[in-house]
């Protein structure tokens, strides 16, 4: 009798497990979407908040970015300035005033119209307490508002990015001037749906789990053929990119260097890979005396030879295979090849050429010593390389960086640690003057879409105290900087940006290494129209956080899916089957021992 | 039940309380002071700082900030958490019933499995199935329940794909009923569930298994041996229930053990429970939250140990006559 | 307390025998191992999550690295933290439970106090707030996880020594004149010593458990590799995903055994010290 109920057992068992496989290779496909073309999109990380005035994260600008315009938008293809809220513009002749015409008629998504107020309200209000859209009103001495329909700006002195750098979204002020200021920068969270001017609007968010926005009904161009948006947050990038395998979801907007070569290999998953407006740097300490007398550093850092001598004997190509997988670009010099519209390669590049290194130094009369190091005059070249611990690849590059400098005769010491120990390296202050202490580091900077003040910026005297974390002293620089940001005609500022450029390239205050990518991946059955943007051909597929140009253009694609979950998933059928089998085992077995003999316990 | 004894313990647990929130108020005044996370913004001023503080109270004298605190711990204004500016309270809210779900489920099958696996290794003390359930439970007491979980998922979540290998529905799903939403939780569950039983199962089986044989040997089983009652049933009536009255003690040491795995475990599964919380509190450097997370693990371990003290006073017998 | 009895039972029992291979063997992974690695564990190559092949036995990283050179080099933290940190939760229990279990009143009430609070606090979440707050090193792991570990051998001791308080030796101690440090130091603390080192060998199985949990949350030392960080590196690089069976279980497996010796050899050493344990073996 043990013997039927061990078989019988045995194949429910069996059968409860081929059940569940089926189910849930069944249910994986069939993840809701209800009938709607959706567009669905995952990520790991989700904003922790929609609200301007605080939040911080990339996330954050990617669903603001859809929601909200700027007065001026930047152009998909050349990230130049285009329509926005403001239709036109005109640049007065001494370039000190800026009327900004708008478009007539438009209306926010509650239907209220959008007038110039907003404008003013926006980059007042948000342009001086929004903690990341502070940095662009400095130079503005009035904004005006002479009808509904126009706006005119004027500044202090002519600055460019009035037209093409005003990163600051136009929010309608009839909702947010109703909430007062000190909750705008503290817990407030503003009601759903939000309202905007944007193709789509945030109807519906669920922290930590999903961000659903749909078609903006009062928006100015033609409806998007994607009916709503989901953002779906997963618990790690490793379940996102599983997600996008599984058809679970539509695209990945950000996918890990490493799995990157693999998940394109996927059949129907397409990748993209574009550089950003973002790079890694290796960071020389350049503080002056004047600036920094406390400053604690080895000071052959500050001779120019050994700059120039380790920029060559880095072979950048090779650590952005290694480090990065190839996936980075290498970078040329501290502008990064996405500003289209200012970039050359410099012509002071330091290709890879350790004879060159060499070279510069013996003529220099740094001397190998018989550590074989580079000494000169009772200096040696050994220094100190601060890598964050956060930042895997970092810590690669430094290695390599090491290994590469050791052969000229250059030694560098990589010290692992953390964001925070080396944010207080870089601001240390002593008697309130900046004393920073530190020989290099590597770390990276982000800048802005279309304007490259920011990025020119970090190297300027009036960073030094601020954002400046090479403490470099230029005047001709600064006064370069400061022509180029009056200059609204693209060609004369690229002449002016690239002598700057040249200037960096010469002096070294950074080397930067690599242009940081944007990687991407889709399922090309799920999209169609996929067109590479934000630059034309050298962008990405989705232009987060820049442009909402690229998602209009996205249709569905063959392969969504419609149905909704329902029943029993597979994996409860398997262990349910499991689970009866197993008591019926038991109860079978209980039975049969009743007529054995009982056990003799040792005593 | 005695009156004073409840009190005597009711007046232990307050004082372990309280001294948890001396630990965290001195241990994050002083090494986290929220406003150093601050000054380093290189845009901050001096002037800003100090309204800062203020507005945290860290002007006042430390007696009176410790005052503040335990009085905002008892209201449950636990602070504001410096990621999303929202209270901390509000989020360990929504995630204790998961943490709930995850240990209870586990702590309960553990129990279940652990149990008979004791008896069936006592009763068969010194044969080749008590040696092997002994190795087995070692082995799964030895191995840190996030591998086995990694492994649980390798296999069952991607090798052979029968259960989903992270956080705790399908996300983006819509249900079309709350049977069919239940069901999905229940799959997500299945994995971390495992993985967790797996932790606490060893101990549960060693002790299980020692107070087996302990009861085994006393004389009241050879008595009842002895007018005749099959074997079968001197263990299942007899013995196992005197024998699982350790087994409570045992799970009540064994919190501190499961609040740890629950971290762990969660962290891997992306269970949004407070373990998670706590995890990325850590990588968000949010330290108000992780101060919360920290407060409410400490308290349902204290509380925890008040009810197993309960449970075994109502449970022993002999404590019962006194 | 005799030596022969102590080599009876390492050296006689199967399990003790295998168990000191195996920890032997760790030992000296963790003073050789990146010695004989095959490759500098930390060198990247392109050649990513590749399984086991003749070039590389136990496969490569997400980064390109060798497995089995990161196994191999992995050992010197798990060693070097569980013992370290033992050691320190040794002495701070022994020294709570000999001064609370001798001096009695209100030393007593104050440090047993300590120690019942540190064993009802859950232990991950308080390393976890400890180590969040520091920077992270191997130092910082050995000091958190050994003030934390220490409640369990303050217990067990200050039982001990209210035990041994009471004999007559140290009444007699006493009459004579003896200073309280004379009669810890030559009577107490010695024959404390055994349980003391026996509970140890347990705390430094606790120990390596706890170093790798912290490493697996992000907790741990970045210079160094241990195998709670190559788990972590594992799962974030989305090796279940990837199906890389080789990266995930060799170092799992290493802790799994490192920690099954040591604890085999705790529990043996537990059994001699207390032999009132080896009637149930009969």
């Amino acid at each position: 009798m043990n013997r039927w109920k061990t078989l019988g057992a045995t194949a429910v068992l069996v059968a409860a497990v081929a059940l569940g496989l089926d189910a849930s290779s069944g249910a994986a496909q069939d993840s809701g979407t209800g009938g709607k073309d959706v567009l669905r999109i995952g990520w790991a990380q989700d904003p922790k908040t929609l609200n301007p005035f605080v939040g911080v994260n990339e996330e954050e600008y990617t669903v603001w970015a859809l929601t909200w315009e700027l007065l001026l938008n930047f152009d998909p293809e050349t990230l130049g300035p285009s329509p926005g809220i403001a239709e036109s513009w005109e640049v007065s002749e001494d370039r000190k005033t800026i009327t900004f015409d708008l478009i007539d008629g438009a209306r926010w998504s509650d239907g209220k119209p959008i007038t110039s107020a907003d404008v003013k309200w926006s980059l007042e209000v948000l342009g001086s307490n929004g903690l990341l859209f502070s940095a662009y009103t400095g130079n503005v001495k009035s904004i005006k508002t002479p009808d509904k329909d126009t706006v005119v700006i004027e500044t202090t002195k002519p600055d460019a990015r009035m037209v093409g750098g005003l990163w600051i979204y136009i929010l309608p002020k009839h909702v947010w001037s109703k909430v007062p200021l000190k909750d705008l920068t503290g817990a407030y969270q503003p009601e759903l749906p939000l309202v905007g001017s944007g193709p789509y609007v945030v109807a519906e968010f669920e922290r930590s789990r999903f961000v659903r926005m749909e078609p903006n009904p009062e928006w100015r161009g033609d409806p998007p053929a994607f009916e709503e948006i989901q953002f779906i947050r997963y618990g790690s990038q490793d379940a996102v990119e599983r997600a996008l395998t599984l058809g679970e979801i539509d695209f990945i907007p950000e996918v890990t260097t490493t799995t990157f070569q693999r998940i394109g290999e996927q059949e129907g998953i397409e990748t993209v890979k574009a550089p950003t407006y973002a790079f890694t740097e290796l960071a020389f300490n350049l503080c002056s005396e004047k600036h920094c007398p406390d400053a604690v550093f080895n000071p052959a850092i500050q001779d120019k030879t050994i700059r120039q001598a380790i920029a060559y004997s880095v072979d950048r190509e090779r650590n952005n295979e290694i480090a990065n997988q190839g996936n980075a670009f290498v970078a040329h010099g501290i502008l990064p090849s996405f500003y289209k519209a200012f970039y050359e390669v410099p012509e002071q590049d330091y290709p890879y050429d350790p004879e060159m290194a060499n070279q510069l130094l013996d003529d220099a009369g740094w001397e190998l010593n018989d550590d074989g190091i580079r000494e000169k005059d009772g200096e040696v070249a050994s220094f100190d390389l601060y890598v964050r611990s956060e930042a895997p690849a970092d810590i690669q590059q430094a290695k390599l960086i090491a290994e590469q400098t050791q052969e000229v005769g250059i030694e560098f010491n990589v010290q692992v640690v953390s964001t925070d120990k080396l944010t207080e390296l870089t601001i240390r202050k002593v008697d309130g003057k900046p004393a920073p202490e530190f020989d290099t580091f590597i770390w990276g900077w982000g800048g802005d879409p279309y304007d490259p003040s920011f990025l020119l910026s970090l190297l300027t005297t009036d960073e030094i105290g601020a954002s400046s974390d090479a403490f470099y002293s230029n005047p001709e620089y600064d006064r370069l900087f400061q022509e180029q940001t009056t200059l609204f005609d693209p060609e004369e500022r690229k002449e002016v940006i690239q002598e700057m450029v040249a200037i960096a390239q010469e002096d070294l205050p950074y080397l930067v290494l690599t242009e940081d990518p944007y990687l991407e991946a889709y399922d090309s059955d799920a999209i169609g129209g996929v067109e590479r943007l934000c630059p034309a051909e050298t962008g990405t597929a989705f232009c987060q956080q820049v442009s909402y140009e690229p998602i209009l253009n996205l249709e569905p694609g063959a392969g969504t899916s419609e149905a909704v979950t329902t029943g029993v998933p597979g994996g409860v059928v398997a262990i349910g089957g499991a689970a009866v089998a197993i008591l019926a085992f038991l109860f079978g077995r209980a039975r049969g021992r009743r007529e054995t003999e009982p056990l003799e316990l040792e005593a | 039940m005695n009156a004073r004894w409840l009190a005597g313990k009711l007046g232990a647990a307050a004082l372990t309380l309280a001294f948890v929130l001396v630990f965290n108020f001195f241990l994050f005044r002083g090494l986290g002071d929220p406003t150093t996370q601050l000054a380093r913004l290189p845009q901050s001023n001096p002037e800003e700082i100090e309204q800062l503080r203020a507005e945290y109270g860290l002007d006042k004298p430390l007696l009176g900030q410790f005052t503040d605190y335990a009085g905002d711990t008892l209201t449950l204004e636990l602070g504001v958490s410096q990621r999303t500016r929202e209270p901390v309270w509000e989020e360990i809210k929504d995630a204790i019933p998961w943490t709930l779900l995850l240990v209870g489920t586990g702590t309960l099958i553990a129990t279940l499995v652990g149990a008979w696996m004791g008896v069936k290794a006592a009763t068969k003390r010194g044969t080749r199935t008590d040696d092997g359930l002994l190795g087995f439970s070692l082995f799964t007491y030895a191995s840190p329940e996030y591998w086995i979980g990694i492994i649980l998922i390798l296999v069952f979540a991607v090798a052979i794909p029968i259960f989903p290998a992270g956080q705790q529905v399908t996300p983006g799903a819509e249900f079309s009923s709350w049977f069919a939403e239940a069901m999905d939780v229940l799959d997500h569950l299945v994995l971390p569930v495992t993985a967790m039983t797996f932790l606490i199962l060893g101990q549960y089986f060693l002790i299980m298994r020692s107070s087996m044989v302990d009861v085994l040997t006393e004389d009241f089983v050879t008595v009842k041996r002895a007018t005749g009652l099959p074997w079968h049933r001197v263990v299942s009536k007899h013995a196992v229930p005197n024998a699982l009255l350790p087994l409570v003690t045992i799970a009540a040491i064994q919190f501190g053990l499961v609040a740890g795995g629950a971290i762990t475990i969660e962290t891997l599964f992306s269970w949004p429970g407070l373990g998670e919380l706590s995890y990325n509190a850590i990588a968000d450097k949010d330290f108000p939250m992780l101060q919360g997370t920290f407060l409410v693990f400490s308290v349902g371990v204290i509380v925890a140990n008040l009810l197993a003290d309960c449970l075994y006073f109502f449970l022993d017998p002999r404590v019962q006559a006194r | 307390m005799t030596g022969a009895r102590a080599r009876e039972l390492l050296l006689g029992t199967w399990r003790g025998r295998v168990a000191l291979a195996v920890l032997g063997l760790f030992i000296l992974m963790a003073i050789f191992g990146e010695a004989i690695a095959p490759d500098d564990p930390d060198a990247s190559s392109l050649d990513t999550l590749a399984p086991p092949s003749s070039e590389h036995w136990l496969g490569t990283t997400e980064s390109g690295a060798d497995v089995l050179s990161q196994i191999l080099a992995g050992a010197r933290v798990s060693i070097v933290v569980g013992f370290a940190a033992a050691a320190i939760s040794a002495v701070i229990g022994a020294a709570v439970g000999l001064l609370s279990g001798y001096f009695g009143g209100w030393t007593d009430r104050i440090l047993d106090g300590l120690d019942t609070w540190f064993l009802v606090i859950p232990t991950l979440p308080l390393m976890i707030v400890l180590s969040s707050l520091l920077e992270p090193s191997l130092g910082v792991l050995i000091l958190v996880i050994g003030i934390t570990s220490w409640a369990g051998t303050g217990r067990i001791v200050r039982s001990q020594v209210l035990t041994l308080r009471e004999r007559s030796f140290v009444e007699r101690a006493r009459a004579l004149g003896a200073s309280h440090w004379y009669i810890l130091r030559t009577h107490i603390f010695p024959n404390a010593l055994p349980l003391i080192f026996a509970n140890t060998v347990l705390i430094v199985a606790v120990a390596i458990l706890s170093e790798s949990a912290l490493a697996f949350l992000g907790l741990g030392d970045p210079t160094q590799i241990s195998w709670g960080t190559m788990l972590e590196n594992a799962f974030s690089a989305g090796a279940p995903s990837a199906e890389a069976w080789w990266y995930v279980i060799p170092p799992g497996l290493c802790i799994s055994l490192l920690v099954l010796s040591v604890s085999i050899l705790g529990y043996l050493f537990e059994e001699y010290v207390n032999p009132r344990l080896l009637e149930h073996e009969a």
